[in-house]
């Protein structure tokens, strides 16, 4: 019975979301403010339905209710109760169910915390989001419906959840990342917003500024956690393979960083207006294209869901109307709009504007690697494929520049900034920079010039030079220790995310140049050198899991004679779904990984391993989650509350003159 | 010339969506074979059985045949064995080109013919034998310039060596009938 209740929230909710795209949208042109005021009540009312759907289906999957579809075709009896659980969001319907949870979600917050915004921009901001709900539950409903029933002839048990997905870091990466993709519509209700009041004052950038630094921090912790579950979980030791959907939530992610750093400058000084809106519409857009890409079957990659042409012919011309639309508003809006702002060649305008350039060159190298073989194909020339070799050399020209310039850009002053000022603290900057890179490399390998060496130079460039910009930032307030409580967030949540990104350099080139493996065949007993490790492996035995059987491999590891750590690597293989899986063992510290899986039994007592040494490999994730830690400090900033009160009067009084 | 500039990201937008609803028509795993419609690739290689055989491509000339990528270690293939037999019953000549793995001496394997030749005529005689015989690729190298990308795939080839059709994946009843069999018929003609 629960699964129907559900089925008749979301049918509410879809109601709801109707009338949350009409009303205050309509409040807002005919300054009807009974239409304006009912316009939080449908958000919260589009929430709580939206909630309670949710928690049917979940309610359907706890009590293995077999006799709906979806829950029949991604759950069974033997699959352990969190999983179960999980499994909510493991195909389509249920994931874009959650998609619908996020985005009431959203909406819900706006109408919260946008309480002291002016109701007319309110309004319209709810009615942008109400709009994009109206598709996306229309999509659900109609086309998606998690919610069918097989009855009167419902099967006995279910066809299990897609062991891949069985796995704490799919737990929480889905329901992270699409709080980043749909946290991006809030940006992108901003922009459109402002762009139907056709008023570009910095005030819209202010407010849309912290929706798009949490839109940005959920979304990087979720890809950080998606790269990390691949790494776990697919058992070869890898982290990012330039699959065309990771690539979807790249490109959102790229668009997004560029976005914060442009509506800083819109903000403060005025200027890339159009620029600014043109990231926000972007963002989301991309966001959209992604939810596309994964959905409607064009492109091969692990991550598709079952292709439905249907789906995807009713997608795209969502967004044709919403991308499209929003475009085209832009075009026709822009046209009047100037920027007042006058700055120098040397200033942070000019740096953020090189920023900016740089992750969107870089945006795009990822949309043609992703797109280029579809576009390819299409137009009649074959097909081709743009693997990993494209993306790591366009990505290595990249980096260079963008690192220098962001070691650069926090010194810089608005407006225009004299070159002697800087000498003394970028030199200090430039011999720490040598200090620590040549000091790590000799600490952990030999000093070599090679790709490692310059990931070090550049990471220990940006984050040496973030460091002593916020330690000269706190001495400006007297001392050290009274700037601590001075001095705003946001510039704390900026040095640490920009930390993040040295970190995740110096892990990405660390890795990629001393990474070792070697696949071997072993027996009890034997052992294994790699890069000075002696893997021994001990003992291979049988496992018997609640919905799986298996092999479960132990490995002793020690270092020129001294133990390290015992590994337990499993190969699972699922009886329902028919698949067999690798449960990598990691051993994992700051300075490398030890990675072992287990392989195919090859006789009676000897097995296939694969094992890896990869040093610090950690770095990537940790610097993920330096970025996304910064972007919840700058989030924290008072600033964000205060102004927008103190900002209210004169809005207000602004509005009335207007009106 | 700046009013239209602001048009630029709506006219790239409409573009990529074109190819997009393309995309939504096709099936992004097919691709074409790059060996439709030309010569079958020249090649000497042994029978799998007798050995002292060499075939040639000119060998194989003369009538249409179907040439079928195999291996005893592929399941899908195992599966397909039985149609087969019944296609060869109803008088469809099928060529099998077996499909040796390398052997890894690191795992300490040896390739070891006569106990291939045994391997092979035990699952023949359990599953079925659709071959008129089997050529043995042990190096892969007609099955490299075929553009074989796994087992199993078959090859229709005419009287005159061309190939004709390239199918990836197995052979089964609804298969033939909507792929194979009406270029079969129209190349027995």
């Amino acid at each position: 019975m629960i699964a129907e209740y559900g089925q008749l929230a979301l049918t509410f909710a879809f109601c709801v979301s109707l009338a949350l795209a009409v009303v205050p949208l309509y409040g807002s042109f005919k300054g009807n403010q009974t239409a304006l005021d009912l316009g939080n009540p449908l958000a919260y009312a589009l929430f709580f339905l939206t909630a309670f759907s949710f928690w049917a289906l979940s309610y359907a999957f706890w009590s293995n209710d077999f006799s709906v579809v979806y829950v029949a075709s991604n759950s069974n009896s033997l699959l352990p109760w969190y999983y179960r659980l999980t499994a909510v969001w493991g195909g389509h319907e249920g994931s874009m169910l959650m998609w619908l949870l996020v985005l009431a979600g959203w909406t819900a917050a706006v109408a919260l915390f946008s309480r002291s915004l002016p109701l007319q921009f309110q309004g319209r901001i709810l009615g942008v989001m109400g709009l994009i709900a109206v598709g996306f539950y229309a999509f659900v409903l109609f086309m998606s419906n998690p919610f069918m029933l097989s009855l009167p002839y419902y099967p006995v048990d279910g066809r299990d959840l897609n062991p891949l997905l069985q796995d704490f870091g799919m737990i929480i990466h889905p329901p992270m990342l699409y709080m980043g993709y749909v946290g991006f519509a809030v940006s992108f209700a901003f922009a459109i917003a402002a762009l139907m009041g056709g008023k570009f004052d910095s005030t819209w950038a202010r407010w849309a500024r912290p929706w798009t630094l949490a839109a940005w921090m959920f979304l990087t912790l979720g890809i950080m956690l998606g790269s990390w579950w691949a790494y776990a979980e697919l058992g070869w030791g890898g982290w990012w393979f330039w699959d065309p959907v990771e690539n979807a939530s790249f490109m959102p992610w790229l668009v997004g960083t560029a976005l914060i750093h442009s509506l800083a400058v819109t903000e403060k000084r005025g200027t890339f207006k159009s620029w600014t809106v043109l990231l926000a519409i972007g963002a989301f857009s991309l966001s959209l294209l992604g939810a596309f890409l994964v959905r409607s079957g064009v492109l091969v990659s692990v991550h598709s869901f079952a292709a439905d042409p249907d789906r995807g012919l009713y997608l795209l011309a969502f967004l044709l109307v919403v991308i499209g639309g929003s475009l085209l508003l832009y075009a026709i809006r822009m046209n009047s709009v100037r920027s007042q702002a006058r700055y120098e060649l040397f200033s942070r305008e000019v740096l953020l504007w090189g920023n900016n350039i740089f992750l969107l060159t870089a945006t795009l190298v990822v949309l043609l690697g992703t797109l280029f073989p579809l576009v390819h194909k299409e137009l009649g020339l074959g097909s081709i494929s743009i693997g990993e070799p494209f993306f790591n050399q366009l990505f290595y020209y990249l980096v260079i520049p963008f690192s220098l310039l962001l070691g650069l850009g926090p010194w810089v002053r608005w407006k225009q900034q004299q070159v002697q000022p800087l000498l003394k603290p970028m030199s200090l900057v430039a011999i720490a920079t040598l200090i620590l890179a040549l000091g790590t490399m000799a600490a952990t390998q030999s000093i070599q010039a090679n790709l490692a060496l310059l990931g070090l130079l550049l990471g220990a460039w940006v984050g040496s030079s973030a460091i002593f910009e916020l330690l000269q930032r706190l001495q400006q307030f007297g001392s050290v220790k009274q700037g601590l409580t001075k001095l705003n967030a946001s510039h704390f949540g900026m040095t640490l995310a920009h930390i993040g990104f040295a970190v995740l350099v110096v892990g990405v080139a660390m890795t990629k140049t001393y990474s070792v493996e070697t696949q071997v065949r072993m027996k009890a007993g034997d052992q294994v050198e790699l890069a000075g490790y002696q893997f021994k492996l001990v003992e291979v035995y049988d496992l018997k899991g609640p919905n799986y059987n298996g092999e479960a491999a132990e490995l002793d590891v020690s270092y020129q004679g001294d133990y390290v750590t015992h590994l337990h690597a499993e190969k699972r293989f699922y009886k329902v779904q028919r698949s067999v899986m690798t449960e990598a063992a990691v051993h994992a510290r700051l300075s490398r990984d030890l990675y072992v899986a287990l392989g195919e039994s090859l006789s009676e007592d000897s097995w296939a391993l694969s094992l890896y040494v990869k040093p610090f490999v950690r770095w990537i994730w940790l610097g993920g989650l330096l970025m996304s830690l910064g972007g919840l400090i700058a989030l924290c900033d008072k600033r964000y509350r205060r102004r927008v009160v103190e900002q209210k009067d004169a809005t207000e009084q602004k509005g009335a003159a207007d009106a | 010339m700046r009013k239209l500039a602001f048009f630029i990201p709506f006219a790239l937008f409409l573009g990529l969506s074109v190819f997009l609803f393309s995309g939504l028509f096709s099936d992004p795993m097919e691709r074409e074979s790059s060996v439709l419609n030309k010569a079958l690739p020249a090649f000497a290689l042994p029978d799998l059985q007798r050995p002292d055989t060499i075939w040639t491509e000119q060998k194989l000339q003369g009538k249409p045949y179907l040439l079928n990528v195999w291996g005893t270690w592929c399941v899908t293939c195992n599966a397909e064995l039985a149609y087969l037999t019944e296609l060869r019953e109803q008088g469809v000549m099928i060529i099998g080109l077996y499909y040796q793995q390398p052997s890894d001496a690191a795992f300490g394997e040896v390739f070891n013919l006569a106990e291939l030749q045994q391997e092979v005529a035990l699952k023949l005689q359990q599953q079925g034998d659709p071959y008129q015989w089997n050529i043995l690729d042990k190096d892969r190298t007609l099955i490299f310039d075929l553009g074989v990308t796994g087992a199993p795939e078959t090859f229709l080839i005419d009287a005159k060596g061309i190939i004709r059709y390239h199918h990836v994946g197995d052979i089964n009843p609804q298969v033939w009938q909507q792929k194979l069999a009406a270029a079969y018929q129209s190349l027995e003609e």
